[in-house]
């Protein structure tokens, strides 16, 4: 049953990714197959495979208990928010913020978690940025 | 002639203090990410190739680098299958099942030993073949035109999509996906923004290494979290010597799975997992009641763990010569190689012999290395398995930060790489194979500008992509091709009927 649901899913992002195709708007200076052919040939690959699997759908995955769902929300969530605040907060308290975050939802003790996460995030910080000289944010907040 | 002394150069470039290091980095990176279950050989290589643009490495140390820690990791994957029952790799699963009845019979040392040994010989084999065949294959493809990398591709997407998973069709739509972002981006011919939803940061195209780190790394962190993985473990590993007499009555199955393992890795998406497996079934068979597989025989562990050495030596060969990566592994080292400015293919062992002979002497120089480095250290690469969860899965996590971060230096790449981390956990439990999407997204924009030349030299016709043998010999090939799941099935079968009979 979740196979069909998915099959439906992916056929419709199939159909809405051919019709985008056919809206591009190609001027005159192009080759002599243009940009839209391409794309239909893979609307209609994922397209008739979607098919395929609504006709002939493999057994219902085994899913996690219903308390993993908020976890992993959570887990997406803060990814998110890391995108959003990596650069105003900087990379450590941000990293550290993460992996304490993680360590908790692994298990660790509170402070467990805090140490290791900020032990590890300084020590990479520094050697990539003073070791490799790759450039992570230090925070717009802190000057 | 000519073999020995671009051989000879190569070593010269493998023998540089820079790329020597490289190469012991690799591959200890590589047996680390072999060892530790849960980080495979994919997430590892894409977590490194941020750092290799970031400290502006040549090419050939680039993949030098990379490769260390794809085969390195082939050598770690078999220690905690020997030791604990748990595969590091999917291509050390069949490895456990001799490997840890001789560690539950007190000889995990024997184990252990023939699996390194296995490894360095069958590894060793396969970089000889790659010296042989490659340069022959890349002379033969270096007349392919349009039409022909076309054919070429189809052909490698329908052998990865066939073998890939266990449904033929959930591969298809994967390696559809995977073609689907790669047309994200402004069009290189006509100019025109495809796919972009007026995200500038999308112009340039969804990056290959935000994609993978995303798909492969946070999504096995997120497996991780809902399996709740056991703590730390120890193991014990006691002495690592394997007798003169073991030694022997194993050669011939090391020898037969190598080349089998070589062959297998050489086809575009039968990968490492596939080789160990067919050699297992094979040499079981081979040797009937000669041998007692499963019941902890030392041959059920040479045959897995030389055929998925030689497998990884064998994937270099399309990779390097046609520029058609057969795993996702070898896809993001093309990835890598074309961001610095190499493109594989059959050129490229004129234009750039320093990368291609530079790789091959290295993984000379790697094999030994890993010999030496397991043999006596093994016990201290057991002794990381005592870290624990809580700190090691989100460490990692952190490093998939640094990587994606250093992409581009935008907050963006790591919002998209969030995305891709809930995609791949949800492909993950609905089994859609992921190397697919690797794949067609690192190779989607060649696939198209080929067929795009192809329709402008024969100015639209269609006819143009099967003029010539070769062409049609490779579409007949890919039609092929998607009968071999059913090739697969049969092995399978067979496989686990053995297992029952047991």
């Amino acid at each position: 049953m979740t196979d069909r649901i998915v099959g439906i899913l992916i056929l419709l992002l199939a159909l809405g990714y051919g019709l985008e195709a056919s809206r591009m708007q190609v001027g005159f200076l192009s080759d002599p197959l243009g940009p839209r052919p391409f794309p239909y040939i893979i609307a209609t690959l994922v397209g008739l495979s979607a098919l395929w699997l609504i006709f002939k759908p493999d057994p219902n995955p085994t899913w996690p208990a219903p308390r993993f769902w908020p976890v992993l929300g959570l887990v997406l969530l803060s990814l998110v928010a890391y995108a959003y605040l990596v650069v105003p907060l900087g990379f450590i308290l941000t990293t550290t913020l993460e992996m304490t975050l993680l360590s908790l939802l692994f298990g660790a003790r509170w402070w467990q978690g805090l140490l290791g996460a900020l032990a590890f995030t300084l020590a990479v910080y520094f050697l990539f940025t003073e070791g490799l000289g790759v450039t992570l944010p230090a925070g717009r907040i802190f000057g | 002639m000519d073999i020995l002394q671009a051989l000879l150069n190569g070593f010269g470039v493998a023998l540089e203090p820079l790329n020597l290091l490289l190469v012991v980095l690799g591959c200890l990176v590589g047996t680390l990410i072999g060892v530790l279950p849960g980080i495979g050989p994919i997430s590892g290589v894409a977590l490194l190739v941020p750092l290799t643009f970031a400290l502006k490495m040549p090419p050939e140390s680039a993949l030098i680098l990379l490769a260390g820690i794809y085969y390195g990791a082939m050598y770690g994957g078999s220690t905690t299958s020997i030791l604990l029952n748990i595969p590091g790799e999917t291509s050390s699963v069949v490895t456990a099942i001799d490997g840890n009845k001789l560690a539950k019979q007190g000889k995990a040392g024997p184990a252990l030993a023939m699996a390194a040994w296995g490894s360095f010989i069958a590894g060793t084999l396969s970089v000889v073949g790659l010296m042989t065949l490659g340069p022959l294959l890349a002379q033969w493809a270096i007349r392919f035109g349009p039409a022909e990398y076309f054919a070429l591709m189809v052909f490698g997407f329908s052998t990865l999509s066939a073998l890939a998973g266990k449904n033929l069709f959930k591969a298809l739509i994967a390696t559809g996906f995977g073609l689907m972002l790669a047309t994200v981006g402004q069009d290189p011919q006509s100019g025109i923004s495809r796919y972009t939803f007026g995200f500038l940061q999308l112009e340039d195209g969804m990056d290959f290494l935000v994609v993978a780190i995303g798909l492969f790394a946070v999504s096995e962190v997120l497996m991780l979290l809902e399996e709740k993985t056991p703590g730390a473990v120890r193991a014990q590993v006691g002495r690592i010597y394997l007798s003169f007499k073991d030694f022997m009555g194993s050669l011939f199955t090391i020898l037969r799975s190598s080349v089998l393992g070589f062959l297998i890795g050489v086809l575009p998406g039968a990968g490492a997992s596939i080789a160990s497996f067919v050699a297992y079934t094979t040499e079981k068979r081979l040797l009937g009641d000669k041998a007692r597989f499963g019941e902890g025989d030392l041959r059920g562990v040479a045959a897995p763990e030389s055929a998925n050495n030689a497998a990884a030596g064998g994937a270099m060969i399309p990779l390097l010569t046609l520029g058609l990566p057969g795993s996702g592994t070898t896809a993001i080292m093309l990835g890598a190689l074309v961001s610095l400015g190499v493109t594989p293919g059959p050129q490229m062992f004129q234009q750039h012999p320093e990368v291609v002979w530079g790789l091959i002497a290295s993984m000379y120089v790697g094999n030994a290395v890993l010999l030496l480095l397991n043999l006596p250290l093994v016990g201290l690469f057991v002794r990381l398995l005592a870290v624990p969860a809580w700190f090691l899965i989100p460490a990692v996590l952190a490093i998939s930060f640094i990587g994606v971060y250093a992409v581009n230096n935008n907050p963006f790449d790591l919002l998209l790489m969030a995305v891709f981390g809930l995609v791949g956990y949800l492909m993950r439990k609905l089994e859609f194979p992921l190397a697919p999407v690797l794949l067609g997204l690192v190779l989607g924009y060649l696939m198209e500008i080929n067929l795009r030349r192809a329709m402008t030299i024969s100015n639209g016709d269609v006819g143009y992509l099967f003029s010539s043998p070769i062409a049609v010999g490779l579409w007949v090939l890919a039609g092929l091709s998607l009968l071999a799941p059913v090739l697969v099935a049969r092995f399978r079968k067979q496989g686990l009927g053995g297992d029952e009979e047991l």
